[in-house]
């Protein structure tokens, strides 16, 4: 599965200053006085598909957030809890949550194994829920982290240009080069064994910080690159030069001018980002070196499911449902978020 | 032993001589309805090491003892009688002199290995050297010979086994041990102390290149993580021991055991070294019995090792609490069915084998999860970390989910590290990974109650570098039944063995026993599953054995 996140933004003038292409278009529209912030929301608002799915994520978001009152309240078990010998009542006949064959229950449409078990006697529905919180966590931090380190990685490279952005830029090119699901692997193979120790702080193997910070790291180069090509545009344009000229030193440039005119860049690359972190943690998941079980995410269920197709197909597709819902709405919700700030951006995930 | 497990034995033994008649001579007639000659596919999630001297698991058993004969062999012959062990290299089996501390054994003349080399008498001592210098799995069954344990220590390969004598004129090997051992025969009889030719067997691991053997085979390594390849052995002559029906046997290496399943179903692989996936089982169990069974071949124990040098299982009391905490009928789920619930270490079928009367509460019944959490409780340990270690195989990983939710349960702040098989063996044997507690496993090398207890539990086991003895098992009561014990003949001296079970067991809690494996045999629609199922008591299946339909 190779995934590519391809921004074709050229690195040339006219794609650099967003803003200026935001107030065109509000010219063109007749809205005089209108920020470009407010006009993007406006056009978002307006894009009603958009809004759906990005409804559609709220909700799932929302019911993944709710797994600990479901567990207690309705399941009565938690994610990791097995049954291996319980019994539950369905339809008034009491029946095994797992068979002395080893086969699991299947949808039971109550509060106890609403979606039946897994070869543990897990409840499938209960794992699913803390599954999803797992998998938005790891996207969402991923994306954060990828987002900070990628805009910091252009704002140098582009700023300082010369040995500073050669250095940078190769150091992206190397990750560049590696297919990111099989860097990803190998350094999930490697990071799930030893665990990562930088200086005195340690993280363990089994720690969801390994996922996030490998999806996070893989991923810098794809948002990076094109945020150091608008960055050399940037440090070009008058503003920045009156910056210079009354004494402002580069950090505050950076931060003050340059950051913010990169801010919709962000802002559209960060659903994309999210969506992408779900669908690379739930790759890793599935090869066994993404969250560690017993820990659930969407991506070691199905891979569990998929072991248990034959008698418990539900163990895979369900979780699957979920993801390429969740996927999908972001996806479209990205979509709706880049028209609304910059139609004519081509910024585009690749799967 | 119960009466189903006598009958199954019966029924084992009745089919082998069905099977194979008299014929353990040096060819084997083609069989009523098999052919000789063909090939096969072979799924397996590989041998752990194709270097004779370093292989461990069962698989690798399987892949290599039709390549590599020893001094001794086991009857190449289906069920219980395949125990017995037979003359291999050597004439005959010898009897040991000197208060049984001296074997003296004269090789066959002409032997000759795959490369068509002459089989010299220093080559056997070649094997034991590297045996011992790489701390091989099974080292420690070498180490009583005279000098053996000083070369260990010692590291130069190039020094003497004095307990080992060899002449090459006249083809005669002397083994002298320190103490008897009657575990010795048996140990010969395996694959890694077959001879070798000396001057392509240097001390380092020759896993991608094995040296040449004296088997019915020879073994081509294509890739050590995906293929391996037995062919006929043109130079192999040896009366007593059948030269193979197949002309070539493939190994194909393969992580997912449902996608092997799937392949014998559908005629891609002829045989799988493992157990069809639990989620497949029932369906393999119901549609395919003409080529389907389980026996509970070879006897074998599983059991969850308790690290007893550090927290928690240092305290007997945390060990007992496990072994309280423990509920079979939860495994046999894991399992699907094909777990016997005891509480035993030695499991049935093996001598010495005596039902133990359970300290911790019947083993077909329930947990008794109370007493456990007031165990641990006492032990001052409630709320230590513990990290359960297992393979993320299935049911592997299965397995150790269901015994961290136990250790949970009982007090313990329990989480769960699974490894890919190969790392999981490797890593909790090593004393600096500190691994507490996990699952582990072990089926019968050879017939012998040694078998179990020397490496899983003796103090010898832990001077291999991963060592078997995953608990760092020292007690000097176990040394001193285990000295007593290795020189007697394990048929008289069964009271004095069941004893020790119920020491390790009941008094000590060194383990946490919860069952006995049945394993099963399943081939595709070519393989001759009447005559050749190959289902043996040592290597669970012999591939010598193996025919294909006519």
């Amino acid at each position: 599965m190779e995934e590519r996140l391809d921004s074709v933004l050229p690195e040339g003038v006219e794609t650099a200053v967003r803003s200026d292409a935001l107030e065109e278009t509000a010219e063109r529209e007749h809205v005089a006085g209108v920020g470009p912030w407010r006009l993007a929301a406006r056009r978002l608002r307006r894009d009603r598909i958009a809004m759906g799915f990005g409804m559609v994520f709220l909700v799932l978001v929302v019911i993944c957030l709710a797994a600990p009152t479901w567990a207690t309240d309705v399941a009565h078990t938690g994610p990791l809890k097995n049954h291996l010998t319980d019994t539950v009542v369905v339809d008034g006949e009491r029946k095994d949550v797992v068979s002395l064959d080893g086969v699991p229950i299947g949808p039971t449409w109550q509060g106890e194994f609403f979606l039946g078990a897994d070869t543990n006697g897990r409840d499938t529905a209960v794992r699913l829920l803390y599954g999803g919180r797992n998998s938005l966590e790891i996207g969402v931090l991923a994306a954060l982290i990828t987002t900070v380190l990628a805009v910091w990685a252009g704002l140098l490279a582009g700023y300082a240009r010369g040995f500073t952005d050669a250095v940078i830029s190769r150091s992206l090119d190397v990750i560049w080069a590696y297919p990111v699901a099989l860097l990803a692997i190998a350094l999930g193979t490697a990071l799930s064994l030893q665990g990562l120790q930088i200086g005195p702080i340690e993280i363990s193997g089994e720690s969801k910080l390994i996922p996030i910070l490998i999806i996070a790291v893989v991923y810098v180069p794809y948002m990076a690159r094109p945020l150091r090509g608008q960055v050399l545009a940037l440090r070009e344009r008058d503003f920045v030069e009156a910056a210079r000229a009354q004494g402002a030193g580069p950090v505050r440039i950076m931060l003050t001018e340059i950051l913010p005119n990169l801010s919709s860049t962000i802002v559209v690359f960060f659903p994309l980002m999210v969506a992408n972190a779900i669908l690379l943690e739930a790759a890793l998941g599935f090869l066994g070196v993404g969250v560690r079980a017993p820990e659930p995410s969407w991506g070691n269920m199905i891979g569990d499911g998929v072991k248990h197709i034959l008698t418990g197909p539900h163990l895979a597709i369900v979780p699957g449902i979920m993801l390429v819902a969740t996927v999908l709405a972001l996806n479209v919700f990205g979509d709706g978020v880049r028209d609304a700030f910059d139609p004519r951006a081509r910024i585009h995930l690749e799967h | 032993m119960t009466i189903r497990r006598v009958l199954a034995l019966a029924a084992l033994g009745l089919l082998a001589l069905s099977a194979c008649g008299e014929d353990d001579g040096g060819g084997r007639d083609a069989l009523q309805g098999s052919r000789p000659g063909g090939s096969i596919r072979i799924g397996t999630v590989g041998p752990d090491e194709y270097d004779p001297v370093l292989y461990q698991t069962i698989p690798a058993a399987q892949a290599l003892q039709p390549v590599y004969t020893g001094l001794l062999t086991f009857r190449h012959v289906e069920g219980a009688a395949g125990a017995h062990v037979v003359p291999g290299l050597a004439e005959k089996v010898p009897e040991p002199t000197d208060g049984g501390k001296s074997y003296e054994f004269r090789l066959r003349d002409g032997l000759k290995y795959s490369d068509g080399s002459p089989v010299r008498a220093s080559d056997f001592e070649n094997t034991i050297k590297r045996l011992l210098k790489l701390a091989g799995p099974y080292s420690s069954f070498l180490t009583g010979i005279v000098g053996a344990a000083e070369f260990q220590e010692n590291g130069d390969f190039g020094a003497d086994i004095p307990g080992i004598e060899t002449n090459n004129r006249t083809g005669e090997i002397r083994i002298t041990l320190t103490e008897p051992d009657t575990k010795l025969e048996f140990a010969l009889a395996e694959p890694y102390t077959a001879p070798t030719p000396a001057a392509k067997s240097p001390p380092r691991s020759l896993n991608k290149e094995p040296p040449p053997g004296v088997g019915p085979y020879k073994i081509e390594v294509v890739d050590p993580n995906r293929e391996f390849v037995l062919t006929r052995n043109r130079h192999f002559d040896v009366p007593g021991i059948p030269k193979g029906n197949l002309d070539k046997i493939t190994g194909v290496v393969m992580d997912s055991i449902p996608r092997m399943t799937q392949d014998v179903i559908k005629g891609e692989l002829d045989f799988m070294t493992e157990d069809p996936a639990g989620d497949l089982l029932p369906l393999v169990r119901q549609r395919y019995q003409d080529r389907f069974r389980e026996d509970p071949n070879p006897p074998n124990t599983y059991y969850f090792f308790l690290n007893v040098t550090i927290p928690p299982f240092d305290s007997q009391l945390a060990r007992e609490a496990v072994n309280y905490a423990l509920d079979s009928r939860a495994l046999v789920r894991v399992f699907g069915g094909r777990l016997q619930p005891s509480c035993n270490f030695l499991p049935p079928g093996v001598v010495g084998y005596e039902e133990l009367d359970c300290k911790y509460g019947d083993p077909n019944g329930g947990a008794d999860l109370e007493k456990a959490r007031e165990l641990v409780e006492r032990s001052g340990y409630e709320g230590e970390e513990v990290t359960v270690w297992t393979s993320s195989g299935d049911p592997w990983e299965a397995i150790g989910d269901y015994y961290r939710d136990v250790l949970a349960q009982i007090g313990f702040e329990a989480r769960m590290k699974a490894l890919d098989q190969q790392l999981f063996f490797e890593l909790t044997g090593l004393r600096r990974t500190k691994a507490q507690t996990g699952f582990t496993s072990w089926l019968q090398d050879f017939p012998h109650p040694g078998d179990f207890f020397e490496p899983l539990l003796g103090a010898d086991a832990l001077k291999a570098e991963p060592t078997l003895n995953n608990g760092f098992v020292n007690d000097p009561h176990i040394e001193e039944a285990l000295d007593a014990l290795r020189g007697e003949d394990p048929e008289r001296a069964a009271g004095e063995w069941a004893e020790l079970d119920d020491y390790v067991v009941n008094e000590k809690a060194y383990v946490a026993p919860y069952g006995n494996e049945k394993t099963s045999t399943f081939f595709s629609e070519r393989m001759d599953f009447e005559n050749c199922s190959g289902v043996h008591p040592v290597w669970k299946n012999d591939w010598i054995l193996f025919c294909l339909k006519e």
